[in-house]
């Protein structure tokens, strides 16, 4: 509520220093949409994986490491993105890194959440499939994942709201910039960062800038759930 | 372990035992009738009557037991078997009528020679020892026994085919003796048959098999 | 004329579309399955009957390689299906399958497809649709399984939208879309009421004409309505095969007559 009051375009899309958060925004946009990518179809063919053919050793082992990832509280991840990749790998805050700090909290989500799914299809519905004559991936391919549809599209979509949301990981790794986005190897803004930081300043101004950030923050996670009955609405239609 | 179906079954077999004894008591009566000349027509027309209702009974009955239980097996057999004994044992009911009916409109026995009436009786016992013996296979489902009939049946045909060459070669001048006893013993040639079916039908119910026990 | 498991002939029989031969089954360490031999007709009917646990649905899942599926399971022996073993090494269980259909307990219409789509499902899966019809293909066999009456206008309706009885005879006409040559069905009606039963029995007699069927049952009546043969198990061995109507009147092993009466099960 506080933040409505800085709501204007201006607001949206000037920079840091013209009073907007334009560039926590783009940051915010670009690093959901970077870790999707990859993190995404990562995610779901291991769930795949796991739910699918995961009977043997290897896949007991891959879902006890994905379990215990998904516990894993984010600063940590953070500091280890730091240090591996922020310090190790490339040397400076980057964007880059910021995405590969979120993948890891975003894929261990998205595998659990798949393979969950999965599971909740009955077997009965693989067996009509496999009495056909169809191969194994086949029946994973055109029937399993279809009827598994509406859980795999919430899973991912609530991982994406997750991510978006992160702070703790963004500190070590991309740092904040006040400008628009530089290149992914260079920091950059978000608008968790954006939040934490104007909170934390003592100008009144800085604050409710911080607010305004907030309010966008929840706006794109609401609609983002949205989206999420939305779609899913069609599937469950049983 | 009791079944559903074991109360109707036994139901129906008390049913066809009682009806055994009636029947033998009522054959018994009719064939003594005719051979000492007592005249029993009026008691045994009703006994007839009696076994004759017994026998719808049993069919009612079987075809209650079918549509409720839909029976296999043993059990089917049983049901099916009953019916046909029951259906046999009124059909004794009926030869027991028949003959008392010769024995009051021919006088039975009264106008033949003694060496027939001792004929005839001697045919009447096996017949109706084999009566007997079919009712108490029945009793005891024993097919060992029921499978003695066939020597009987033999020689009751034979005694049958021999009394009938008998009257052909014109040994008798009384021609209601030559029909009256020439229908008793057809009579008592179709009892025997009957007995013999009786005694088939308990080989079926038990082994399953269809065997020919004339 | 009925036969008990050790007069059952472990020769190749050609009046057989499938034979099994000296088949036996495990899971994990649990055997399911004794030394089974059972021959199925062509074009007839065959009902496998017995006491929970007796094996009959390991028995035909053994029939189209569906038993090794389960984690942990185990079998040995032969299954023929017109005399050639379908556990050969060099045959792929997959074109087994497809000669063999089967259909389940309980019905299980693809949820994310229409009728249509569950029709033509087996040969889109299996890749077998080019160069047919697929109109036609759904049609007739929809008409076979006695339910295209019912949902010609209603093609594009979701597979589950109909009644469980609709949607088992849908499950049949998917099955016989790939035209097999076996179809098994692990006890077809147990889900459904008496009337819907009655319509699939019907059905099920009437596609030995061009088909051969195995049905597993648990309803004896069942059994001797809709089959021409009928092999009871117990315990996961076979204890007596013949005609339905010798095994009906006269059954020569007495656990059969047992069984049958209703004494156990």
């Amino acid at each position: 509520m506080r933040g409505a009051p800085e709501l204007s375009l201006g607001f949206l899309v000037n920079n840091n220093s013209a009073g907007g958060i334009g560039p926590a925004i783009q940051g915010t946009l670009i690093l959901i949409g970077f870790t999707s990518l990859f993190g995404i179809p990562i995610g779901i063919l291991s769930g795949i994986y796991l739910a699918e053919f995961g009977n043997n050793k290897y896949a007991t082992a891959m879902r006890s490491i994905n379990d215990v990832l998904t516990e894993f509280p984010s600063i940590v991840v953070g500091i280890t993105a730091y240090g591996v990749i922020v310090i190790a790998i490339i040397g400076h805050y980057s964007a880059i890194a910021g995405s590969i700090a979120l993948s890891f909290i975003l894929i261990p989500i998205v595998a659990r959440t798949t393979e969950e799914s999965l599971k909740l299809v009955p077997n009965s519905v693989r067996e009509a499939s496999l009495a056909l004559g169809a191969h194994k991936w086949r029946t994973t391919l055109s029937v399993v994942l279809p009827t598994a549809k509406a859980g795999l599209l919430t899973g991912t979509l609530l991982a994406v709201a997750r991510i978006a949301g992160e702070t703790a990981p963004l500190i070590m790794t991309i740092l904040g910039n006040r400008y628009f986005f530089q290149g992914l190897n260079q920091p950059m803004a978000a608008l968790p960062l954006e939040i934490w930081r104007d909170s934390l300043q003592p100008q009144a101004s800085l604050v409710a800038q911080g607010w305004g950030a907030a309010l966008i923050l929840i706006l794109m996670v609401l609609s983002l759930n949205i989206i999420v009955r939305l779609a899913t609405r069609g599937r469950l239609k049983r | 372990m009791s079944r559903i179906i074991d109360r109707g079954l036994e139901d129906q077999s008390v049913l066809i035992v009682r009806m055994g004894e009636l029947t033998y008591e009522t054959l018994a009566l009719s064939i003594h009738g005719y051979i000492e000349g007592k005249s029993v027509q009026a008691q045994v027309r009703e006994l007839s009557d009696i076994l004759l209702s017994m026998a719808e009974k049993v069919e009612d009955q079987t075809f209650q037991l079918i549509a409720r239980f839909q029976p296999v097996a043993t059990d089917l057999r049983t049901i099916k078997s009953y019916m046909k004994i029951g259906n046999d044992f009124a059909r004794f009911g009926r030869y027991a009528f028949d003959i008392s009916f010769i024995n009051d409109q021919l006088s039975g026995l009264k106008q033949c020679e003694d060496w027939t009436r001792d004929y005839v009786s001697e045919m009447s016992e096996k017949v109706l020892s084999m009566v007997k013996l079919s009712i108490d296979s029945l009793k005891k489902q024993d097919i060992i026994l029921a499978k003695t009939i066939s020597e009987s049946e033999r020689q009751v045909d034979k005694m049958y085919l021999e009394y009938l060459h008998n009257l052909i070669n014109g040994e008798h001048p009384n021609s209601k003796c030559v029909i009256s006893s020439a229908l008793m013993t057809r009579y008592l040639e179709r009892i025997a048959d009957h007995a013999t079916y009786i005694c088939e039908s308990i080989v079926y119910i038990v082994t399953g098999e269809k065997v020919a026990l004339g | 004329m009925t036969s008990t498991n050790n007069d059952q002939t472990t020769t190749v029989d050609p009046e057989m579309k499938m034979q099994s031969i000296d088949l036996n089954a495990w899971f994990g360490q649990k055997k399911a399955l004794r030394n089974v031999n059972i021959g199925i007709k062509t074009n007839s009917v065959t009902a496998i009957i017995g006491p929970s646990g007796c094996g009959k649905s390991t028995f035909i899942r053994c029939l189209n390689r569906m038993h090794e599926l389960t984690p942990n399971a185990k079998m040995t022996g032969q299954v023929l299906l017109d005399g050639q073993n379908i556990y050969d090494k060099q045959v792929d269980p997959v074109q087994v399958r497809r000669r063999v259909g089967m259909v389940f307990q309980k019905p299980n219409p693809f949820p994310t497809m229409s009728i249509y789509d569950n029709v033509a499902a087996g040969l889109r899966l299996t890749g077998t649709k080019k160069g047919k019809n697929l109109d036609e293909v759904v049609k007739q066999s929809l008409e076979r399984a006695t339910l295209w009456e019912e949902v010609k206008d209603d093609l594009k309706k979701p597979g589950t939208s109909i009644s469980g009885g609709q949607q088992q005879r849908l499950c049949i006409a998917r099955a016989i879309a790939l035209q097999p040559e076996v179809i098994l069905m692990d006890e077809p009606c147990s889900a459904l009421d008496p009337i819907a039963a009655a319509k699939i029995e019907r059905l099920v007699v009437e596609l030995k004409r061009d088909y051969t069927v195995a049905i597993v049952t648990h309803n004896m009546q069942q059994a001797s309505r809709v089959s021409n043969f009928t092999a009871f198990m117990y315990l996961g061995s076979l204890i007596e095969f013949g005609s339905t109507t010798d095994i009906f009147e006269s059954p020569k092993n007495p656990l059969t007559e047992k069984y049958i009466t209703g004494e156990f099960g």
